[in-house]
């Protein structure tokens, strides 16, 4: 049998590999080609748009004040992209009289009429750029377009619109966007969504409510989490109807809400939530019990100490560790859970809050302790650990709340 | 004889043929994909990323050994990044140089006993530092675990975020870096558990303040040709294996990954050669075996930035080991292979890494000789052989090429004329001996495995400093 090189150098493919080189060789060719005339077409683009950008800067308060006409700019395209570019800068930054400024310019100049049209009549990769932009500049008639995107059955157009709307940050978009996620259900990622509604229901948070209230499914606890971050104390006593939720989201939501209310009726929730089944809410329930300023809190941060999560047992060490006028009796108590978790969880919090020091000083001082006890503890602290021999027995000391558990 | 050789050659044709194709075919994907990638960028506003409360936090956990030299500069960078919620954790693994008093020195350290859980392996720890200057920074001093994994083993355990991102204590992070690799995440976090993200060559380049300066391309031609290889395994690559859900490997000088998910798996596996390779490759297992609907990404902006050796002998035990963690990997998930419940990871990904990353050099060096005996006994034709050698050469600066339009349209760091003159002129000459050496360092690691040699040889480095 001969060569199969052999067979297909007679059939032709000497000719297909050297057919091959010319097209490898004028690939090579057409691609240095294009790296280099691309290279300098922008070099030249840039040069002259930097000219033109500084030229535009050197009268950009005459620009948007209106003493230089629209027109001289506006029907050219070159100048047109690039006052829009600096305007839409100008707002990331812009206190509310420099924001309003730059409107009252972007409506007269008729960018505004511009970006809704593109937000509306374009496609693709323009259409998100223009909703974006519509969204940076907050307008209000920006909205009823961006509320017609979220319509689109792009995911990519649906999520820039949401960004848009979240930027405006008015109630009007939250509204807009409850709405169609009432209607049409979960139909982006939620974080996006989530953004979106902090920023648009930041001053009304009560707007949530209903939706919350008839939501079903994984809907509810995307907009539980949402009222859990913006939600005011004058929301409390409808958040507590979310205490006992079978939404695990909203519990946790009604956690991290609780310390904004009644501190006693929080107390009492917090207790309850620090108990749940789910480590999250309790993390939460600790994190708020944390915040709350009150000794009888001390028994539940004790047992979220020794609870099976990390991240429960950190953040009730933290909570522990802020009182730090009952420092040393709280370390005692600390030391008779007797779980080294837990120890190491409040030693952290203690090393991290610069705190290590002063419970040692109130150590050395023994107030309402045997000196055995005093011992102990002190070994408790210097080794991190408890001592293998059997502990010392420890008589209760009496808390400054009396509010043993 | 004849008829073997005939066999050969026929084996070679097709395998350097679909091979070459299968790169072209990436290449325009990756074109594509970038091209699209640019474009929604534009809907993003990274900005608007750090005022929502909704980011999640990242912790950084950055294994080093005997970095003293980097430390400091590498360390600083990372403390600068752009991300609301973030925690360092440098884990100083049995440094035997001045790492950790560097860290001490630098940062106003002090031992704490802070909360440590050994929930994956790691060697036992010493101790654990906070920083008094900056308090997101911890240290964990450990005794020396033999490998980078048992180090990331160690940070994984201090770790208290949901997002944990491995870094090199040598590379340098772009400022909004974090930022960027969060993009997919915070788009789906349900379904993305990992990101990548791209590893460029930091020497040449200038750093100030522990940020990058100055971009350019390095003086030796083996750390430009380095350059080149980057290039075109991240934008090519690696862009286009995640278009099909197909990542096999994240960077372990610059990966993003859910916490929960890298402790299921029981973290980095600490005898493991390439840990990141190995890591990538469980999670797939582990998600493709519970069934769950998941995306590991790559996105090719959020840029590390590090150094690449710069001496042949530092670059051959560096790609040696390569290789031997390729092997190390392939050999162990060889069941995944051709099993529908590992979906196309089964039939396509890791298939093509044994046939097209592991088998290349032993059937580059067996095709060369094959080849010249072929042409001795006159069973190839010279002409043709010459042809299609010239075809090869021709269509590999194409792809090489390829990935150079691909920096140049998307990501521009090289801004001087010369820089890109340089780059393309080193395409036409990486193949010429530097890909023949490459084969050799790679079978090298072949064999080294073989042999039982499963040493993660460390490299020399000159150190963020110098770079």
């Amino acid at each position: 049998m001969g060569s199969v090189f052999k067979k297909l150098w007679r059939l032709g493919p000497a000719a297909f590999v050297l057919k091959a080189i010319v097209a490898a060789l004028v690939a090579d060719a057409l691609l240095l080609g294009f790296i280099f005339a691309r290279r300098a077409y922008r070099k030249s683009y840039f040069r002259k748009r930097d000219a033109r950008v500084f030229e535009l800067r050197q009268i950009w308060e005459a620009l948007i004040s209106g003493q230089i006409p629209h027109e001289r700019w506006r029907k050219k395209p070159f100048d047109r992209r690039i006052v829009e570019s600096i305007a839409l800068d100008e707002f990331e930054g812009a206190g509310p009289e420099q924001s309003r400024r730059l409107l009252r310019f972007l409506r007269s100049s008729g960018l505004i009429e511009k970006l809704v049209h593109e937000a509306r009549r374009l496609h693709g990769w323009r259409r998100m750029r223009a909703l974006v932009a519509l969204g940076r500049t907050r307008a209000p008639e920006g909205i009823p377009a961006l509320t017609e995107a979220l319509r689109d059955r792009h995911l990519e157009i649906r999520l820039a619109a949401l960004r848009g709307l979240g930027r405006t940050a008015s109630p009007q978009a939250g509204e807009e966007i409850l709405s169609w996620v009432g209607e049409t259900g979960l139909t982006v990622p939620a974080l996006p969504l989530q953004a979106a509604l902090i920023q648009c229901c930041a001053e009304r948070p009560r707007l949530l409510l209903p939706l919350v209230q008839h939501a079903e499914g994984p809907l509810r606890e995307v907009i539980g989490r949402v009222l859990g971050e913006v939600a005011t104390p004058s929301l409390g006593l409808d958040l507590l109807q979310f205490v006992g939720d079978e939404r695990e989201e909203l519990r946790a939501a009604a956690a991290r809400l609780a310390p904004q209310g009644d501190p006693k009726l929080a107390f009492e929730v917090l207790s309850e939530l620090a108990e749940d089944s789910v480590w999250f809410v309790r993390l939460r329930a600790v994190v708020s019990l944390g915040k709350l300023a009150d000794s009888k809190t001390i028994p539940t941060l004790l047992k979220g100490l020794t609870d099976s999560h990390r991240l429960v047992r950190l953040r009730a060490a933290e909570g522990l560790v802020g009182r730090n006028a009952e420092i040393a009796p709280i370390f005692q108590r600390v030391a008779e859970t007797r779980d080294r978790y837990g120890l190491h969880a409040y030693l952290t919090a203690l090393e991290n809050a610069n705190l290590r020091g002063k419970l040692e000083a109130e150590l050395e001082a023994g107030a309402n302790m045997t000196l055995k006890e005093k011992d102990w503890l002190q070994e408790v602290l210097r080794a991190g650990t408890f001592p293998a021999e059997e502990p010392v027995r420890m008589e209760p000391v009496p808390s400054t709340a009396g509010s043993q558990p | 004889m004849i008829r073997a050789l005939d066999f050969s050659n026929h084996a070679l044709f097709w395998y350097y043929l679909v091979s070459n194709l299968a790169y072209l075919g990436m290449l325009i994907i990756a074109l594509r994909t970038s091209a699209l990638h640019q474009r929604h960028l534009q809907s993003h506003q990274l900005g608007w990323l750090k005022q929502t409360p909704m980011t999640p936090p990242i912790t950084i956990i950055v294994p080093a050994h005997n970095e003293e030299a980097s430390i400091r500069v590498s360390i600083h960078n990372l403390l600068e990044l752009d991300y609301p919620e973030l925690e360092v954790i440098v884990v100083n693994d049995g440094s035997e140089d001045g790492t950790l008093e560097e860290l001490r020195e630098e940062f106003r350290l002090r031992l704490v006993r802070a909360v440590y859980v050994p929930e994956v392996k790691s060697a036992p720890v010493r101790g654990l530092y906070r920083s008094d200057a900056v308090p997101k920074l911890l240290v964990v001093d450990k005794e020396a675990g033999g490998n980078k994994a048992d180090a990331i083993n160690a940070g994984l355990n201090a770790a208290t975020s949901p997002y944990v991102c491995v870094v090199d204590a040598d590379s340098v992070l772009e400022r909004d870096a974090l930022l960027r690799i969060m993009v997919p995440v915070l788009a789906d976090p349900k379904r993305v558990v990992a990101v990548g993200g791209i590893i460029r060559v930091l020497n040449g380049s200038e750093i100030e303040k522990g940020q990058l300066g100055r971009v350019r391309l390095p003086r030796k031609s083996i750390e430009v040709i380095q350059v080149i290889e980057y290039l075109r395994a991240f934008l090519i690559g690696r862009e286009a294996w995640a278009q099909g859900n197909m990542l096999m490997i994240i960077s372990g000088a610059f990966g993003l990954f859910r916490t929960d998910l890298v402790r299921a798996v029981g973290g980095y596996r600490s005898r493991s050669v390439g840990e990141d390779l190995d890591l990538v490759a469980r999670l797939h297992r582990h998600l493709r075996e519970n069934g769950t609907d998941y995306t590991i990404g790559f996105v090719p902006d959020p840029m590390c930035w590090t150094e690449v050796p710069s001496d042949l002998k530092s670059l051959g035990t560096q790609r040696a080991r390569w290789q031997k963690g390729l092997l190390d990997v392939l050999w162990p998930n060889r069941d995944m292979l051709f099993r529908p419940r590992y979906g196309r990871i089964g039939w396509f990904a890791l298939p093509y890494l044994w046939l097209f990353e592991l088998f290349a050099p032993v059937v580059e060096v067996a095709g060369i000789a094959t080849i010249g005996l072929a042409l001795c006994l006159g069973v190839l034709s010279r002409g043709f052989c010459l042809q299609f050698l010239i075809f090869g050469y021709a269509f590999a600066t194409v792809i090489s090429i390829g990935s150079v339009l691909q920096e140049e349209i998307t990501y521009k760091r090289y801004n001087d004329w010369r820089d890109v003159v340089r780059l393309v002129s080193y395409c036409f000459f990486e193949h010429f001996p530097y890909r023949q050496m490459h084969m050799v360092w790679r079978l090298q690691g072949v064999w080294q495995y073989l042999r039982g040699d499963h040493e993660w040889r460390a490299i020399k480095r000159k150190g963020l400093v110098s770079a």
